[in-house]
């Protein structure tokens, strides 16, 4: 087990009146408990409002849980922010408006020294070719970029890194099915090649069953079932879960 | 009822000319709907507001015709289609929190229509108004008359958007991706208020999406736009029986594999 | 919808204007050596109060001394004033908005007190009590200035930065490990430094009048070195006889006022456009 993540709770105040006394108490998570294998994809379901993204950046440190830990497997994750990525869900708002895209894919490289100066240029050339982007891409920026566009080059900023597990918080949502299908299949391609730990968020259950082995379904903060993916589409042990499925399907 | 023929449409966007729509025709039936699907920049929207010229000011159409019940809108003037706007041909968008004005309230704007076009004193209007948030299945009316469009949920105001489009029963409704920035649980409830809708005041519909599913439980026929070109169209059960174009497939490729269960 | 598209190519016309204009106070200042036609200080007792003519284009003041080379020399003490003075308000504010924005909690409460404390002050009376204990000197009045209008920078940067910090493009540069510093300076100022130019060059501006008052009053630039403000000095008593010591330093005053004020309209313009 790569990450495991123990009796996560996220809570977040309230604030109201003229003192800003704390009124009220969000329950963003309640007790989440899971684990994901490396190499594997963990798919995590659920609709808007069930915790999904306040999920994902606890995993990814930005945030940290109320209660809880999630812990790393150190042999394989010793260096966090090399190793471990995020794909965020606008891809409008995810690349930096006044940096140039090579400056955006130098970046991590600078951070972590992974390529000398003389090398960075061809570096970055190199994960441009892994999204299917051409070199033309490196002077331009993000405002140039389609939705879909501006998504690989997240990956390729992700793949940077040479991370060794990547958290993608509903990558797809505001692009068209065929472009979303082409970046699953990039995504596929991408974690076979470079043997990749997912954790895949969506509130799509097409999408899930695409890309998952295992799935985690959310409900207001708590997980309702978990288990492997076939298991889970086909007998659905909770009721939450075959609504959300009855109303996939129709 | 609506017939688009040969129509182009292009940009001039300080001299750079770029072409948005190349030669489209398609055409939609009494009490019909036709699903316009294509990715984003194959000019869907585009084709869609042209119809009552609601384009940008830098669009320009080079030629075509447009007949609407025998009429070419292209050659209306001003005054004639703004008749013809919102009274028989109406329109849904997308982002249902951009298209109300958040300075008034929702019954304001539902009224607006009707006292424009119907010419209802504001009494008669305000009882329509309500009537017309009972069809759109909104519980108590009254409260949400009141409210700002800031106050309620994107379901609901995409509900007062389809309320608004509906106030003068107009005989063309044209939805431009209605259900895109919503969840899916109130896509689903959308959709069927607006079949529902159609088969009782037998409106014709043209549905722009750019996800076949939807198409395919909605539309009696489909659409298939690319960069600006109509690739195919045909009834909705052999476009997903039988695809011929290759973009169709790309998208009926698509659709099988994430956009279904 | 027409007149917006025209605003959008390019610079507007407000913008070039206020730029043609500080542009030809620049080069008046960085060449005043060579243009001007008479040393600035030079004392002709021979030609005294003497109006407008073609030995002296803008005339002599009481003692003397040829008002179109001192307003030129002026225009350099003014315009490096004022330049230097907002340098220095710039660099404070820009630092203590980042640190109150990125980190918030007591470095924000204090840093921001502090410009609230110094914000209930009335600046100019404050700078007359400093500049009335140490002696008044150029670089006195530049940093006077400097310290005491930093406050507007750093709450437009905190703000700006308050707003930008939940982005997602932050966010992804914490993920990819980004430092605090580097998060600061390559990702957050750039983004947040658009309206602090309009602000920094109404600043300016501003430095401009408030050494011509400073200097008007005898506390700012010493004579002999000559200052729009302190040219005005003899306007009061010669305000009958010798007008154009009174009309011409105010209008040097008036138009680099201006041209300041277009340029930070054009500019504000430009971003509200392009943004």
């Amino acid at each position: 087990m790569i990450i495991h993540a123990a009796h996560i709770s996220k809570y977040f105040a309230v604030e109201g009146g003229m003192y800003k006394r704390r009124t009220g108490l969000v329950r963003a998570l309640e007790d989440v408990s899971f684990s994901v294998r490396e190499s594997s994809t963990l798919g995590i379901v659920g609709e808007s409002g069930s915790g999904k993204t306040t999920l994902a950046k606890i995993v990814a440190r930005l945030i940290a849980p109320s209660k809880g830990t999630v812990e790393f497997d150190l042999a394989r994750i010793n260096n966090f922010r090399k190793d471990v990525q995020i794909i965020f869900q606008n891809p409008y708002a995810s690349l930096d408006p006044k940096m140039r895209i090579k400056e955006a894919l130098y970046e991590p490289l600078l951070i972590h020294r992974l390529a000398a100066p003389r090398q960075l240029r061809d570096k970055a050339l190199e994960l441009l070719d892994i999204v299917e982007m051409g070199e033309d891409a490196l002077v331009r920026f993000p405002a140039e970029f389609s939705g879909g566009q501006r998504q690989r080059i997240c990956i390729a900023r992700a793949l940077a890194t040479q991370p060794k597990c990547i958290i993608l918080d509903e990558p797809l949502s505001s692009l068209d099915l065929t472009i979303q299908l082409k970046l699953l299949e990039l995504l596929l391609r991408v974690k076979e090649k470079f043997r990749l730990t997912y954790l895949f968020i969506s509130h799509n259950l097409s999408v899930i069953k695409y890309m998952a082995d295992f799935v985690i379904v959310l409900q207001e903060g708590r997980i309702v079932e978990q288990g492997g993916m076939h298991e889970l589409f086909s007998h659905p042990s909770h009721p939450y879960t075959a609504s959300l499925l009855r109303s996939a399907r129709r | 009822m609506l017939e688009i023929s040969n129509l182009h449409v292009h940009f001039d966007l300080n001299g750079t000319i770029v072409k948005a729509l190349c030669g489209v025709a398609l055409g939609v039936g009494p009490k019909e709907t036709l699903a316009v699907a294509g990715e984003s920049g194959s000019g869907k929207t585009v084709t869609a507001l042209s119809v009552t010229r609601l384009l940008p000011s830098s669009a320009r159409v080079t030629s075509g015709e447009i007949y609407f019940n025998g009429d070419d809108l292209l050659l209306l003037g001003e005054g004639a289609l703004r008749k013809v706007r919102g009274k028989e041909i109406a329109y849904i968008f997308q982002e249902p929190g951009t298209f109300l004005n958040p300075v008034y309230t929702v019954g304001n704007q539902i009224m607006e229509p009707l006292l424009l076009h119907q010419g209802l004193s504001r009494a008669e209007a305000f009882a329509e108004a309500l009537k017309l948030l009972a069809l759109v299945r909104i519980k108590q009316g009254r409260r949400v008359f009141f409210s700002y469009p800031h106050q309620l949920s994107g379901g609901m105001n995409q509900r007062i958007g389809i309320a608004m489009s509906l106030a003068c029963r107009p005989r063309l409704l044209i939805a431009d991706e209605p259900t895109t920035a919503l969840d899916v649980t109130t896509e689903t409830e959308i959709l069927d208020l607006l079949c529902e809708l159609k088969s009782n005041f037998g409106f014709s519909l043209l549905f722009i999406t750019h996800n076949l599913s939807i198409a395919r439980r909605i539309a009696d026929r489909i659409c298939v736009m690319h960069k600006g070109f109509v690739v195919e169209e045909a009834d909705t059960e052999r476009i997903f029986s039988s695809p011929q174009h290759f973009h169709t497939k790309e998208l009926i490729r698509a659709y099988q594999a994430i956009g279904t269960l | 919808m027409a007149k917006s598209e025209r605003a959008h190519t390019g610079m507007n016309k407000l913008l070039c204007t206020g730029i043609v204009i500080i542009g030809l106070l620049g080069a008046l200042a960085i060449l005043a050596p060579f243009i001007s036609p008479y040393e600035p200080t030079l004392i002709d007792a021979t030609s005294l109060l003497m109006p407008p003519s073609c030995a002296h284009p803008l005339g002599t003041d009481s003692l003397g001394r040829d008002l179109l080379s001192r307003i030129i020399y002026g225009a350099r003490i003014s315009l490096s004033i004022g330049i230097i003075a907002v340098g220095i308000s710039l660099c404070i504010g820009v630092i203590t908005g980042s640190i109150a924005g990125y980190f918030g909690g007591l470095a924000d409460s204090v840093i921001m007190r502090s410009a609230d404390i110094m914000l209930c002050f009335p600046t100019f009376f404050l700078i007359l009590a400093v500049v009335a204990v140490l002696e008044p000197s150029i670089i006195n009045i530049m940093v006077i200035i400097g310290l005491t209008s930093w406050m507007g920078i750093a709450r437009l940067i905190r703000s700006e930065i308050l707003s930008l910090k939940e982005r997602e493009f932050i966010q992804a540069a914490k993920a990819i490990g980004a430092s605090h510093m580097r998060i600061i300076c390559r990702h957050l100022l750039p983004n947040a430094l658009g309206p602090v130019f309009v602000n920094a060059t109404l600043g300016i501006a501003g430095a401009i009048l408030l050494e011509s008052a400073l200097s008007f009053l005898g506390l700012g630039v010493q004579p002999p070195v000559p200052s729009w403000g302190n040219i005005l000095i003899e306007s009061k008593a010669t305000l009958g006889v010798a007008w154009w010591i009174t009309l011409f330093p105010g209008l040097a005053i008036f138009v680099t006022i201006l041209g300041f004020n277009f340029i930070a309209e054009g500019l504000r313009r430009q971003w509200d456009y392009n943004a």
